[in-house]
Formats: structure tokens, sequence, C-alpha cells
């Protein structure tokens, strides 16, 4: 064991040599990344914003996102040249492209990598989002360009299940197979760029694919810096050390970054949305009146002033403002100090109510929960913040310790995976099939159903604001407010698009990207 | 000598034994779930309990445990349970940095926490002393992330001397030490505050004993009692402060490696409790054990140099 420990210690002091580098055929793009380091790579395992921003240079889907959009009626072809439906919209087939290349020799991507790809995303074992592939009865290789997907039943958006998104990313089989565990930190996709190595806690370098089917990328490489700490990555941006620098969604941030010489601060969707959501089956929260005095005593206006109002716009739903679905007319309880004393005084909370919430350390959270704080103090109701570390916050509030959750996030821009995910009875926690539902609301269910599997789009639409009027209406969680995405970046650096928005979370690099 | 290391060697084991179980437990009592923080926020319990599957971590507690002992025990520390690469690779990729940090804080430290100790305690109470008491006192209440942000405005964006990102390439030395000076410097004032304080309170008490009085009548020349007499007898509390802080140092750097940017032990602790990666926090507490251990000898065998009394004992 000695002989063994002491080799390696040895290696380890006398610095491993770096890898074989590539050839430069262009210049490199330093990017700068508020995280301490990349976790999965394997893009059906990228969760976190610094794993999706890189998964997306490197990974295709069947179809894409025009660059720079989210809107899902502006899908394009991606892996896949054209795709029809059965007329019941069961049955989809999607004709690949030819002679799309993965990285690093790994082959031809084929239907047998589409099919392995889609039954690896909704597999859970091998797929943090097999649950959004559950109305898959079927994914198979007719030809070796031709995959044929067979649903139980009908989905909001199937296109959305192939796009450049979440489990909708396609693998090389080869070489997740030989690569096992190993293929989270080496993954093989057919992007515009390659990983090439990754320095533990400090970076991931990326080389362009020159085989890439949309043609070599202009930027040669792409340094990923994991810099935690805003201040330093703030210094090394304003020093020239970073080209694109992840920014904070803050006004004064935003102000102060867009003095530096020939910078570019880009804000851009999707909008992260926060709701608290209140557990409607547990005191004080089952009294509808303590829901709606609640409902009353927050100021929206007053958190988009907080945040930025460049960076932040007021929550006018329990579904973010431009999700296929979303609707504004659902009978929002309006700010009313007056109104909130009132129903804490009918529901015999005349003297002030003290609630226990377990909340995140998370600087961003924990401020925005603080204004909170004070803004429900002004009408009686104390919160009594527990604020543990983060994933302690995430453990505990899946155990249902917390009776309001403050909560933000965005989803792929149909309402049902919003709905489904924060409101059905089947999300919610210690339920076999829970996710995000902490309201224990189940007053929309039959309408979230109903409008998932509707082939009629107008219906669906009726159906998903109903759902959201009900929501609304029975106070089961509050909308505060949505917080776009931020980055810095250089004036010299083009992306090739006009950017408003991206779903990676993070601005996509592709082929027409230049920097100058 | 040999014996003595051996000996020494011997005796760790117990303790890496004990750190070894006491990780084990600390790590799966702090609440939070890895495969949750794997998976992220939209992750089924079913996916959840799949991945703990995979990562063994739904088998008795025991049965994790002396899995993990029989493993460390033939050598394999395991794998990360976040990245699936091994930990032995993984902080292999990062612990030259930090061993670059350690020493060349602990050299700066030395270089300049002995002297100006020295200096203060022959000035006892003049102005020297009180300057050097004040600054120590400076040295020890700047916190590392004030002082570190202070070098970098001034030396890497006011005067573009040194980079913000102090990530340098292992095979290039020259590139290796330009990114070390600014870390080093933040860290190694603190060290030297510290040792000048040592060294300080250890000449004192050194100079005042009946031996130095006894030299400085047989007509030794001045230097040599304080060089020789004074400082041989004094350096084994400073030499006890320096290796007890080298095992802070390499713990601590953790806030250095965040401002400076720089790769290191610290920063893949703080991530993997963050992640909750058991298997990755267990590994770098077997191999920051073993660093302690062999820092700790290094120190015992230095008194045996110094004081010939502890190697008879």
């Amino acid at each position: 064991m000695k002989t063994k420990l002491l080799a390696g210690l040895a290696a380890m002091i006398l610095g491993a040599a770096p890898l074989a580098a590539h050839a430069q055929q262009g210049p490199t793009l330093r990017v700068g990344m508020a995280a301490q380091d990349v976790g999965r790579l394997d893009p059906h395992f990228a969760v976190s914003t610094i794993d999706r921003v890189a998964v997306a240079w490197m990974f295709n889907g069947l179809v894409r996102f025009r660059p720079g959009s989210i809107n899902p009626a502006e899908i394009e072809p991606d892996l896949a040249e054209r795709w029809e439906s059965s007329e019941d919209g069961k049955v989809w087939t999607f004709h690949l492209r030819r002679g799309v290349q993965f990285h690093g020799g790994f082959g031809e991507m084929t239907a047998d990598d589409v099919v392995f790809s889609l039954q690896k995303a909704g597999n859970a074992g091998s797929s943090a989002f097999s649950a959004d592939y559950r109305a898959f009865q079927s994914v198979e290789a007719v030809d070796p360009y031709t995959v044929r997907i067979t649903l139980r039943e009908n989905v909001p958006s199937l296109l959305g299940l192939v796009t450049n998104y979440s489990g909708g990313y396609i693998v090389s089989r080869r070489a997740v197979e030989q690569r096992g565990a190993d293929f989270a930190r080496n993954p093989v996709g057919t992007g515009p760029f390659a990983m090439e190595r990754i320095t533990p806690n400090t970076s991931a370098e990326l080389v362009a694919n020159a085989q890439y089917f949309r043609g070599a990328p202009q930027i040669g490489r792409i340094s990923y810096r994991f810099i935690p700490s805003d201040a330093s990555r703030d210094l090394a941006y304003q020093n020239r050390e970073l080209d694109l620098n992840y920014g904070r969604a803050d006004q004064t941030w935003v102000n102060r970054t867009r003095q530096v010489p020939n910078t570019t601060v880009d804000v851009f969707e999707p909008g992260e949305l926060t709701i608290l959501s209140l557990d409607v089956s547990k005191p004080p929260f089952d009294d509808i009146r303590v829901r709606r005095a609640f409902a009353h005593a927050i100021n929206r206006q007053e958190m988009v002033r907080w945040r930025g109002p460049d960076v932040s716009r007021e929550g006018q739903s329990v579904v973010p403002r431009g999700y296929l679905g979303f609707t504004a007319d659902n009978g929002l309880l309006p700010f009313d100090q007056a109104r909130a004393r009132a129903l804490m005084a009918e529901a015999g909370h005349a003297n002030g109510l003290s609630v226990r919430v377990i909340h995140t350390q998370l600087p961003e959270m924990l401020n925005g929960m603080q204004v909170i704080q004070q803004q429900l103090r002004r009408v009686g109701i104390n919160l009594d913040l527990q604020v543990v570390e983060h994933a302690t916050f995430h453990q505990q509030i899946r155990q249902n310790l917390s009776p309001l959750v403050y909560y933000a996030a965005a989803r792929f821009p149909v309402a049902d995976i919003f709905l489904s995910q924060f409101f059905h009875s089947r999300s919610i926690p210690g339920t076999p099939t829970a996710v995000t539902n902490f309201s224990h609301c189940n007053v929309a269910d039959s309408q979230i159903d109903a409008a998932r599997v509707s082939t009629n789009r107008e219906e669906q639409l009726r159906l998903w604001a109903q759902a959201q009027r009900l929501l609304v209406e029975n106070v089961c969680a509050v909308p505060v407010m949505e917080t776009l995405l931020v980055f810095a970046r250089r004036n010299n650096l083009s992306y090739g698009y006009e950017l408003r928005g991206s779903m990676s979370l993070g601005p996509l690099i592709t082929e027409q990207t230049r920097l100058n | 000598m040999i014996g003595f290391v051996f000996r020494r060697l011997i005796a760790s084991i117990p303790t890496l034994l004990a750190v070894l179980t006491l990780v084990f437990i600390i790590v799966r009592v702090v609440p939070g779930d890895p495969a949750l923080v794997i998976l992220g926020d939209q992750a089924t319990p079913e996916a959840a309990a799949a991945l703990r599957a995979r990562l063994g971590l739904d088998v008795p507690i025991l049965t994790q445990y002396v899995r993990f002992l029989g493993n460390a025990l033939t050598g394999d520390i395991g794998t990360s349970m976040v990245s699936g690469r091994p930990v032995f690779e993984e902080v292999g990729a990062v612990l030259p940095h930090t061993i670059d940090l350690t020493i060349a804080s602990m050299i700066l430290g030395i270089v300049v926490g002995v002297p100006v100790g020295i200096w203060a305690a022959l000035h006892r109470n003049g102005v020297i002393d009180v300057a050097a008491r004040l600054l120590s006192l400076i040295g020890l209440s700047f916190p590392v992330f004030v002082s570190g942000i202070f070098l970098l405005i001034g030396f890497a964006l006011q005067l573009r001397w040194f980079p913000v990102i102090g990530q340098a390439d292992l095979g290039d030395y020259g590139d290796r030490i330009h990114k070390l000076i600014l870390p080093a410097i933040t860290l190694g004032l603190v060290m030297a505050a510290y040792i000048t304080r040592v060294t300080r309170s250890a000449m004192l008490a050194s100079l005042s004993e009946d031996y130095i009085r006894t030299a400085r009548a047989k007509g030794v020349p001045w230097r040599r009692v304080v060089w020789v007499h004074g400082l041989r007898n004094a350096s084994l509390p400073v030499v006890t402060v320096v290796g007890l802080y080298v095992g802070i140092l390499i713990g601590n750097s953790v806030l250095t490696e965040i401002v400076f940017n720089r790769p290191g032990l610290g920063k893949v602790i703080v991530g993997a409790l963050n992640q909750r990666d058991y298997t990755m926090l267990q590994g770098l507490m077997v191999i920051y054990c073993f660093l302690i251990v062999v820092v700790n000898l290094i120190t015992d065998l230095l008194y045996g140099v110094l004081d010939p009394r502890v190697k008879a004992a």
C-alpha cells in the first residue's frame, strides 16, 4: 500500500505531463464561469449551469433551437435533415444527416447512436432527465439513417425532447460503452468543439472540431475557466484575461461592467421564475386567508427595483412569461398591505404570525429571501429563516420540512413542464414520482394531464390557462420575479447570431462565432 | 535514524485509521444527498435510487465502511462520485500547485519571520520591536481574501506585472514561479507574522538564560552568542510552529487558491464537500493525513538535529 501511495504521490509532486496539445487553427476564446468545477459532461447528466453551457458546445440534438433563440416555433433541423409525424402525432420519423462524424475518431453518427442515446436519456439509471421520456414507447432504427419514435401518448412538444437540450443530445454509443464512467469527463459528441482535457477545479480545454458538419469553427480553442470568486473573475475580465464572463443578475454589476472599455453586456432568456410555494397541506398555509394575505404582502415592483430592471421583471403567473401556454390573465392578487393585514386578522392572526422556513445560504437566493422577509414583516408575518448549506436545503425541502419554499427555476419553454413539476400531485415530495411540488397542490391535475395529451393546440392553451387560474386562485404559490441571464463579452467577440436566449443557459459558441 | 523513521511511520498507522474512520462517519452525517447533487432538481426518486445503487450507497453503512477500508489498505482510495475518475488522478492534477504554494509560503515566512523576530527581540520594547509586533499583528488579522485582492489590483491590474488567473503550466517552470509570487506573498506574510512572534518570544527567553550570560562573560562575540547559542536554542519552538503551520497551510490555502484562481487541494476539498463527493473527500483526507504525518516526521527529525537530547530520548 505504502509503495503505491508513495509512487502516486511522487508522480503528483513532480507534476503530471500535460496531454498532447492539439493543433490550434484559430484564436482561443477564454471564458470565465462562476463555479468550482464542472460535474458530469455526459449530456444526460449535465444539470448545473456550468455543465449545460459546455455540453451545448460539444453535442447536437436531432433538431435545435435556432442559435440565439429559445422559441420552440423556431426549432430547426440539426442531426436530422427532416422529419414527419403520423396524423395522430404518436409516430415520428427522423431522417438523419449523412457523414456526421463523432469527435476523436469514433466514426459516423448513425441511427444506432440515436436509438442508444434516446434510450439512455429515458433510463433512470443513465439519465437525470428520464422522467421527460415516460411517453416514449419505442425508439427504433429503421435503417442506418432513419429513426422512428413511437409514443404511448401525446406529448406537448416531441421536438422539445429531441432538441439540443437536456436528454435530447446524441452521444456516441461506442464512446459511452468504451469509456464507461470516464465518459462523464471525456465526452464524445458531434458538436463544433471537442473536449481536450479537464484540470479539476481549474479549467476545461476544448478544441475546434475541424470535421464539424456545418463547417470548421473559426474559434480554435475554448479555455473554460472555473472562477468561483466574482471579484477575481471580474478582475480577470478587466485585465483582459477573459473574453467572455459569466455575469451577475444585478443592476449594479451590469452598470459597472458596461463602463469597462470595449464591453457588451448581454442579458438574455430564459428568465428564471422565482416562486414562493406555500404548503397547503399544513398550518398555517392550509388556511386560504393566510395564503391570500401572503400574496397581497408581496411587492413585486420592489423586488424588481432591488434586483434591477435590466435583469429582472415581475412574475406574472406560476409559469414564466414567454412559455407556450403562459397567460397573464389569471387573477393574480395585487400588492395590497391593508388587505393583507385584514386577511391576517380574519384568520385569527391579528397579532402576527411566525413561520419557520428553511432556506439556502446561496447569496443570490438568501438576499432575495431577506427582501421578502422584510415585505412580510410589514403585514405582521415573521419569517424565522433557518439558513443551511445549499445541498442540505435541497434535501430538507424534499423532506417537507419547510412550509414555505423559495425556489427559482427555468425549464423547457412549454407550460406543461413547469406545471407538471411544480403543481401536479405526482410531483409532491415523498411520492414515488416526486419532483418539486412543494405546495402539495393538486387543484389543477386534471387540466395539466388533459393539456399534455391533447392534440388540439387551442384546447391545450385553454387548459393551461385554466390550470394557471386555478393555481393562482388557490394561492398554491406566489410568483415573485423573473431573473434573466447575464454575460459580459469583449466587443471583438461576435457570436455570429443575435443572442436573445439560450436553453443551455450560456452563449452558444458555433462555427460562426468569431474572435477578432 | 532509519529505525526512528520506521517506528514513526508504523506509529502513524493507527492515526491514519482513526482519521479514515472519522472522515467516513463525518461525511455521511452531514445532511445533503449526493444523488440529488449529481442529478439536479428535476430528478425523480427513482433516478436518485438508481444512482445511489450505482454509487454503492444503498448498502448498509457498515458494509460501505468495510469496503472502503479494504480498498484503502490495498492502496485504492476510490473513484470520485462526481467525475467518475480515480481520486489519485484528480488530486494528482492539483497537488503540485499546492506543494508549490506551501513551500514558497513557508520559505518566505521563515526568511522574513526569523530575522525580524530576532531583530525585535534584540531591541525589546524599542521602536523596531513595537513596529515588528504591530506589523505581525496586522499580518495575522488581515484576511487573505482582502490582502490578495489588494495585491491583484496593485500588481495585476495597475502594474500588469502578474496575471489575475494563477493557473500555471506545470511543465513551464518560469510560468510556475511567475504565477506563484503573489499567492506566496499573500500566504507567506501571514506565516511570517506567526514566525516573527514566536521567534521573538523564544529569543527573549533564550537570551535571558544563564548560558548566554556565561558566554558573554567569557568574551564570546555578541553576533556568535545570538546566532549560535541563542538562535539554536530558540529554534525548537520555531520549528514546532513551522511544522504545525505547514499542515494548516495545506488545508487553509483554499481562500488564496480561490482569490488567485489557482488549482489546489483546498479548492478540491471545498468542491467535494459542496458536491457531497464522499469518496473524493475520503481520499483527500487520506492524502492530507499522509502529508501531515510526513511533515511531522520531518519536524521530529529536525528536533534531533537541533537538540541531540531529543535523539537520545
